[in-house]
């Protein structure tokens, strides 16, 4: 019996005090993505695993060939701790990696064969690195990571360094063809000085090797910071215990969920690095203010594998005061008239609703504090012009017109009439006339529409337009505007039910311009979108995304769309109203493979990664 | 409307075919002489350009406005018809329906080779290009021989694979007139005007990346005494 209880006291201690996989998470970091139940990805080949985005900070390492034939088993790693995917942007530096358990240190670096032993500054726990990164081990859990310091960083102190040396602040001249023709750019001169006598070109080692030019300074104030910033994260991680698990409470409650995977996404944190941080100089007590506002500002998800389908839960957490902006959107009815232009066989169709006159005003009382406190004289003009538009606009009218709640779908793919131009030739001497023919062209159909009390504003800004020009005319139900879609085919615009509707669905305006009848989406779809808060969405993925072309998106989008592309299945969104704490969503990826939840999981967790970075 | 522009975009530009019909019409002179035509016809295609046009940027290339485009097409021009040989040089751009016409004549086939050589070097901003060291056009006597420049097959064959299936709607048509009959011609899909003093030549633009050669032809002219 004591023997047992002792057994049983150990494993308990060992189970509670060991290090875990997600003790290695550094504080730093603003999206975490957690898979639970690693056991799930253990068929998945290694090769396939890698080529994932969420893994691109080990794609160096591994995609030498060190992988092949190996699946995440043989690798080593521990399928009962979690395996987590961080990413995180402070205002000095970028940290990526993924942590995750240890059961066999030689099978690990069997598969991370480019890693060798290094020095390591801290008890117990052991350092390996390769040319991008370092993998760290405690006990029995490792995080593969990378820390580099931000651009902006290495170039604020290089530049400072530069000038301090007597040297001209630094030009970069950026050049590429997607801005500029080749032909058309001058090479842009900067007259370097050394010891305050101008040179006549940057001098180079070669020369004069005691003097660094300007990005040989660079490449040397990024590989100190770099080192410099690596300690950081070490330091907080192995020495002082700082990681994200103790200074988020969100993210420590959200492990415990057991869920196949578990994401996290601090907003807050990304606004101090976004964009907007450039206002902390210019606009401090505005900055101030907003980073007040977004304070809280988390998602947190659950992913849930079912049989044929993943099931992600969103829910979004805010501050009070932007809460009590959310919170008024959701005030708005459901407009069921909406429902009766959605076709039954429409491919992708989404319905959202919100309190636009309640959230503005909510906003307007929030926000103009905000700007208010700001002492700058150019936010103070425009704050002027905000607050007499504000009085002297007719807001009824304006929201009365747009109310903010809005539905679009999309009802795949007709032929359209066009024209186009043929040679007739003469055959006597082969010479040829022009001709303007009739022909067919393949075009999307789509419907948007949004509710509106004020239908005669529309109409009278479109008979305005009709008096401008002949190309629009109206056709009695209906508005029509010629060649309006890409100079080709034309638009309708139709008025009807207290909905103002634009489409280039012929059908639509011509036979059903009050709504689709039976032919509707069913009455249970109806009372899904009905019942759904301020989103509801549907899209039959095989049908409406494999057709999109790869040409048209950037690299990080079509990323993003490959996930999705050749798979068949269903995605249905709802959510719930906004409280002023939190919305929740809800995401369900129906799908008719078996046996495949594994990869959908991945291609889920993948699209998070790429929206969250 | 940015969404919306996007959303028709994308989803033309795998849908459309990518129609392109080229006319290369040739009149040459007893004298060694003539006129030179070249018309791009894309009006097949006009939705799928509309709504590239719609966009900032396409595959990591910024789209040029209509405006921009005009103006190219006008300095172009203008460099063309500085080669000594070549004259009465005019453009028709039509935005409407996607056709350009260029129109010039010129001195001697050597000349129109030579500026239509000065231009693409200029445009392309490659001194070198190989495909431009052959010559596509000769006469000797009283035969007329023809080819399709490599340059145009370069770079029709540049065309991404995934889209090349499009290309066997787009068509190549090569005319040739002469102030004399032709008595005999090579290329065993040539067509004969009713007159015997024009020749026309077509293939798709599919085939013609698959063989260069398709079009060629030896034209023999009747001899004058």
């Amino acid at each position: 019996m004591k023997i047992s209880t002792l057994t049983i006291s150990l494993l308990v201690t060992v189970s509670v005090f060991s290090q875990k996989s997600e003790n290695l998470i550094p504080k730093a970091a603003a999206s975490v993505f957690s898979i639970n139940n690693v056991s799930l990805l253990q068929k998945i080949s290694l090769d396939e695993l890698i080529k994932y985005e969420f893994m691109e900070e080990v794609q160096a390492e591994l995609f030498d060939g060190s992988t092949t034939g190996k699946t995440l088993k043989d690798s080593g790693i521990d399928f009962n701790q979690k395996l987590n995917v961080f990413y995180g942007k402070t205002e000095n530096y970028e940290v990526a990696g993924l942590s995750f358990g240890v059961t066999n240190k030689e099978a690990l670096f069997d598969v991370f064969d480019d890693f060798t032993p290094s020095y390591s500054d801290y008890s117990n726990v052991e350092f390996y690195e390769s040319y991008f990164s370092r993998i760290a081990i405690e006990e029995n859990s490792g995080v593969l990571f990378r820390v580099t310091p931000t651009n902006s960083t290495v170039d604020l102190i290089t530049d400072s360094i530069w000038q301090a040396q007597g040297n001209e602040p630094h030009s970069y001249s950026y050049r590429s063809d997607f801005l500029f023709d080749q032909a058309e750019v001058e090479a842009v001169e900067t007259e370097v000085f050394i010891d305050g006598v101008e040179v006549e070109d940057y001098p180079v080692a070669e020369e004069t090797p005691s003097i660094k030019t300007y990005y040989e300074l660079r490449d040397s104030i990024e590989t100190g910071l770099s080192i410099q910033y690596l300690s950081t994260v070490c330091d907080e991680v192995f020495v002082d215990g700082q990681n994200l698990v103790n200074s988020s409470p969100a993210f420590a409650e959200q492990l415990t969920h057991t869920s196949e995977g578990v994401f996290f996404l601090d907003n807050s944190k990304g606004l101090k690095n976004s964009e907007f941080s450039y206002l902390k100089n210019i606009y401090p007590t505005l900055y101030s203010n907003i980073e007040a506002l977004y304070t809280g500002n988390l998602i947190l998800g659950d992913l849930v594998i079912n049989d044929n389908s993943v099931e992600m839960q969103l829910n979004a957490q805010y501050g009070d005061e932007l809460g009590s902006i959310y919170s008024k959107l959701s005030g708005a009815k459901f407009d069921k008239n909406v429902l009766k232009y959605i076709h039954k066989d429409n491919l992708a169709y989404f319905t959202y609703r919100v309190n636009l006159r309640e959230a503005y005003e909510q906003a307007y009382d929030i926000i103009i504090p905000l700007l208010s406190e700001e002492e700058d004289l150019g936010i103070s003009a425009q704050l002027l012009v905000v607050e007499l538009m504000n009085e002297f606009l007719n807001k009824d009218a304006i929201f009365d017109t747009y109310k903010g709640s809005v539905f679009g779908t999309f009802n795949g793919i007709q032929k359209v009439k066009t024209n186009k131009i043929t040679y007739h030739y003469d055959e006597e001497t082969f010479e040829y006339t022009e001709e303007e023919v009739e022909a067919e062209a393949d075009m999307p159909i789509f419907t948007l529409g949004f509710s509106t009390d004020r239908s005669d504003i529309p109409t009278r800004i479109l008979e305005l337009i009709a008096k401008l020009t002949d190309e629009c005319h109206n056709e009695g139900a209906y508005w029509e505007i010629d060649r309006a879609v890409l100079d080709a085919a034309p638009l309708y615009i139709l008025i009807q039910n207290d909905l103002f509707i634009l489409t280039n669905d012929e059908n639509l305006v011509k036979q059903n311009a009050n709504g689709f009848g039976k032919e509707a989406i069913s009455k249970k779809e109806a009372k899904a979108a009905r019942k759904s808060g301020i989103v509801y969405g549907y899209a039959d993925l095989g049908l409406a995304i494999g057709s999109l072309p790869r040409d048209i998106f950037s690299a990080s989008e079509n990323e993003l769309i490959d996930v999705l592309r050749d798979k068949s299945g269903r995605i249905t969104l709802n959510s719930t109203n906004s409280s002023q704490s939190n919305t929740s969503f809800n995401l369900i990826y129906d799908f008719d493979a078996q046996g495949d939840s594994d990869k959908y999981i991945l291609d889920l967790i993948n699209s998070m990664y790429i929206l969250s970075k | 409307m940015k969404v919306l522009v996007r959303f028709f975009a994308f989803t033309f530009l795998l849908m459309l075919s990518g129609c392109i019909e080229i006319i290369d019409d040739l009149s040459f002179n007893d004298d060694g002489s003539g006129t030179f035509k070249y018309n791009i016809n894309l009006s097949s295609s006009k939705i799928k350009l509309n709504s590239i046009l719609a966009l900032d940027s396409l595959d990591g290339k910024k789209i040029p406005s209509v405006d921009e485009l005009s103006q190219k097409i006008k300095t172009s021009v203008a460099f063309f018809k500085k080669n000594a040989g070549i004259s009465a040089v005019s453009v028709e751009s039509n935005f409407t329906d996607f056709t350009f016409k260029l129109q010039c004549d010129f001195a001697s086939l050597e000349d129109l080779q030579r500026a239509i050589r000065t231009f693409i070097r200029e445009e392309t901003k490659s001194p070198l290009m190989p495909e431009l060291k052959h010559d596509w056009l000769s006469y000797s006597g009283s035969q007329f021989i023809r080819s399709v420049p490599l340059i145009t097959t370069k770079k029709i064959s540049e065309i991404k694979f995934e889209d090349r299936e499009l290309l066997k709607q787009g068509t190549y048509t090569s005319i040739t007139r002469f102030d004399t009959e032709i008595e005999d011609f090579s290329n065993p899909n040539g067509k004969l005007s009713k007159s015997k003093k024009a020749m026309m030549s077509r293939a798709n633009m599919y085939a013609l990346i698959q063989n260069p050669n398709l079009i060629d032809n030896r034209i023999n002219l009747v001899k004058l005494n």
